[in-house]
């Protein structure tokens, strides 16, 4: 198969220069453990912020540790697309007799990212049984995709800034804060921020979607509907759809501006 | 032969955004965006045969690249239609690229830090190419091209010649029944640009494949190509043999003379003295004149005592040069 051979190359490729993979690695590491560290710091000052225990915040970031880094892995050929435009890759993918998005995914596959993700399923797991939960069989699924719409929704974000990117062809910071951004704000419970802030993240970007809502759901607090929270992140991943309509009709764009 | 590459009154505008400088302009630039049309194209019309071998000259910023873009269809034009194997390049994309291989000479295809083959490996698997055919064509290609030693090696370390090479031989793995080269030979040394070429005869001649070339080295262009398309501002200014550009230009020679003594000037009817230095002269003939060695040496010994001389054409970079100027290029 064409991606089991991607995988490969891009295995090969880094293997060349292990040391560098190694310390890559070691580095982003260490910066999610300092910043887990400060949410500890924060924590052990004020007991709770907003309602939320230190737990049930570090779920939180282990959640968005968990997808960030794995979309950020696989999908790295759409945060760097800008890089893409300039090299004239682009124009190389639009030669091959192969879907585009598939070529993107195969663009670059990034193995470091993996040691984040296995942080943040460390950190889920140590959340998860620190928090106060009575589970049954639809709080491990609500829970499950949590996960799966943070994944649809980051993505989301990679493949918009992606299709941005096509029009301002330079890489503009703007585009590192609809996805870095968002990741930063989604280590702690939405409802904390500034209403219009929440609207934003709830309706436009569903951040909420793999954060306050299905946690409030498992967690049983907050005053939104339960089922409305169950099902939030369902809602949450067809974000992603008008994210990929919009990349395409970029790269129609593209074809016809060749910018 | 039919014709596989048909272009007709294909025009490509582009909107650029227009740039103020001076004072405050970088806000001015940020809010109130002018754009600009540019017409990289003008109704070009043209056409390729199958099995021919084109080259597509034009100085730089003629519209070379985006007919290329065109062709592969990366771009799609403004107006006009273009059918290239029965098929409209940027419609149906998929179908139409598996029947071409384009090589930028400039950029590279392949990866950088792995071996050679895993770069053709992936290609086998992007174009879904048979075992059995993957291995005949490499092997084809390994002989003409004498790859084996490049391909256990990784593209880093290759030299440019080398690298060359590999994107070639990469290119034409599923055998396209086009192949378009963006400047194939640039940067090459002697040895490997005549290997290089040689081997682009071959594949026209084996595969039937045609080719498509552009180039700033007009060397490429008489040894290769049998029709040449010249491009000047977006417009098509010449398409045809280049032989025929060759014959009108090479009837003009240009003559060096050593005299016997020194003479004050050299004056001789239907010539035009170019250089004058004590024994030492360069004549050329005017285009009224043609220039034929026993009446030349006839008329030029009446007059002045000579002891060599020597008779050359214009070369043809030269000739191109003259055209460019020609057409106010």
């Amino acid at each position: 198969m064409l991606y089991k051979n991607y995988l490969k190359m891009h295995l090969k490729s880094s293997f060349q220069y292990r040391y560098n993979m190694m310390f890559i690695t070691f580095n982003q590491i260490l910066i999610n453990i300092s910043e887990i560290l400060a949410v500890y710091l924060l924590f052990s000052q004020f007991n709770s912020v907003a309602g939320w225990t230190f737990y049930q915040s570090l779920l939180m970031m282990g959640i968005v540790y968990t997808v960030f880094s794995l979309t950020e892995c696989f999908a790295r050929g759409y945060d760097e697309f800008p890089k893409l435009i300039k090299s004239g890759e682009l124009d190389r993918f639009l030669i091959r007799p192969v879907n585009i998005h598939y070529q993107i995914f195969g663009s670059k596959i990034e193995f470091t990212k993996l040691a984040r993700v296995i942080l943040g399923i460390v950190i889920s797991i140590i959340a998860i049984v620190n928090i106060n939960v009575d589970w049954n069989i639809l709080k491990v699924l609500v829970l499950i995709s949590t996960y799966i719409c943070g994944i649809f929704v980051i993505f989301g974000l990679f493949v918009l800034s992606a299709g941005i990117s096509i029009y301002t062809v330079e890489n503009l910071e703007f585009l590192n804060i609809l996805t870095n951004g968002s990741k930063e704000l989604a280590y702690y419970p939405i409802n904390i921020y500034a209403k219009w802030l929440t609207r934003i993240f709830t309706f436009i970007i569903p951040i909420a979607c793999f954060n306050y809502l299905p946690l409030s759901y498992i967690l049983e607090i907050g005053s939104i509907p339960s089922w409305l929270c169950a099902i939030s992140p369902l809602l949450g991943m067809l974000f992603v759809i008008p994210c990929i309509i919009f990349f395409n009709l970029s790269l129609r764009k593209y074809k016809s501006t060749g910018t | 032969m039919a014709s596989i590459i048909d272009f007709t009154g294909i025009c490509k505008n582009f909107k650029v955004p227009e740039r103020n400088t001076g004072r405050f302009s970088m806000f001015k630039n940020f809010f109130m965006r002018k754009h600009k049309i540019i017409n990289a194209l003008k109704n070009v019309t043209f056409s390729i045969e199958e099995g021919d071998i084109v080259g597509y000259i034009g100085p730089n910023g003629a519209g070379k690249s985006t007919t290329i873009k065109i062709m592969s269809g990366i771009l799609t034009p403004s107006s006009g239609t273009c059918i290239i194997d029965g098929l409209v390049p940027w419609q149906n994309r998929k179908n139409f690229v598996k029947n071409i291989g384009v090589v930028f000479g400039q950029r590279s295809q392949l990866w950088w830090d792995v071996p050679v083959i895993d770069s053709f490996e992936l290609l086998k698997d992007i174009y879904k190419i048979p075992n059995e055919q993957f291995k005949e064509t490499l092997e084809i290609l390994n002989k003409s091209l004498n790859l084996s030693e490049l391909l256990g090696r990784p593209l880093r370390q290759l030299s440019l010649g080398q690298k060359m090479k590999c994107e070639l031989a990469g290119s034409l793995l599923h055998r396209p029944k086009i192949l378009f080269l963006d400047e194939p030979t640039i940067g090459l040394d002697a040895v490997t640009k005549l290997a290089v070429r040689d081997f682009i005869k071959y594949i026209n001649q084996t595969w039937h494949t045609t080719i498509i070339l552009t180039t700033h080295d007009m060397s490429d262009i008489e040894a290769l190509t049998n029709k040449i398309i010249l491009i000047g501002k977006g417009q098509i200014l010449y398409q045809g043999s280049f032989d025929n550009i060759k014959n009108k230009y090479s009837s003009i020679k240009t003559i060096e003379i050593e005299f016997a003594k020194e003479y004050d000037s050299i004056e001789l009817e239907g010539y035009e003295t170019i250089e004058h230095n004590k024994k030492f002269a360069t004549l050329k003939n005017l285009p009224t004149t043609e220039f034929h060695t026993k009446n030349f040496v006839n008329q030029i010994s009446e007059k002045y005592e000579i002891v060599d001389f020597q008779v050359t054409s214009l070369g043809v970079d030269e000739i191109l040069a003259k055209l460019y100027k020609e057409y106010k290029l």
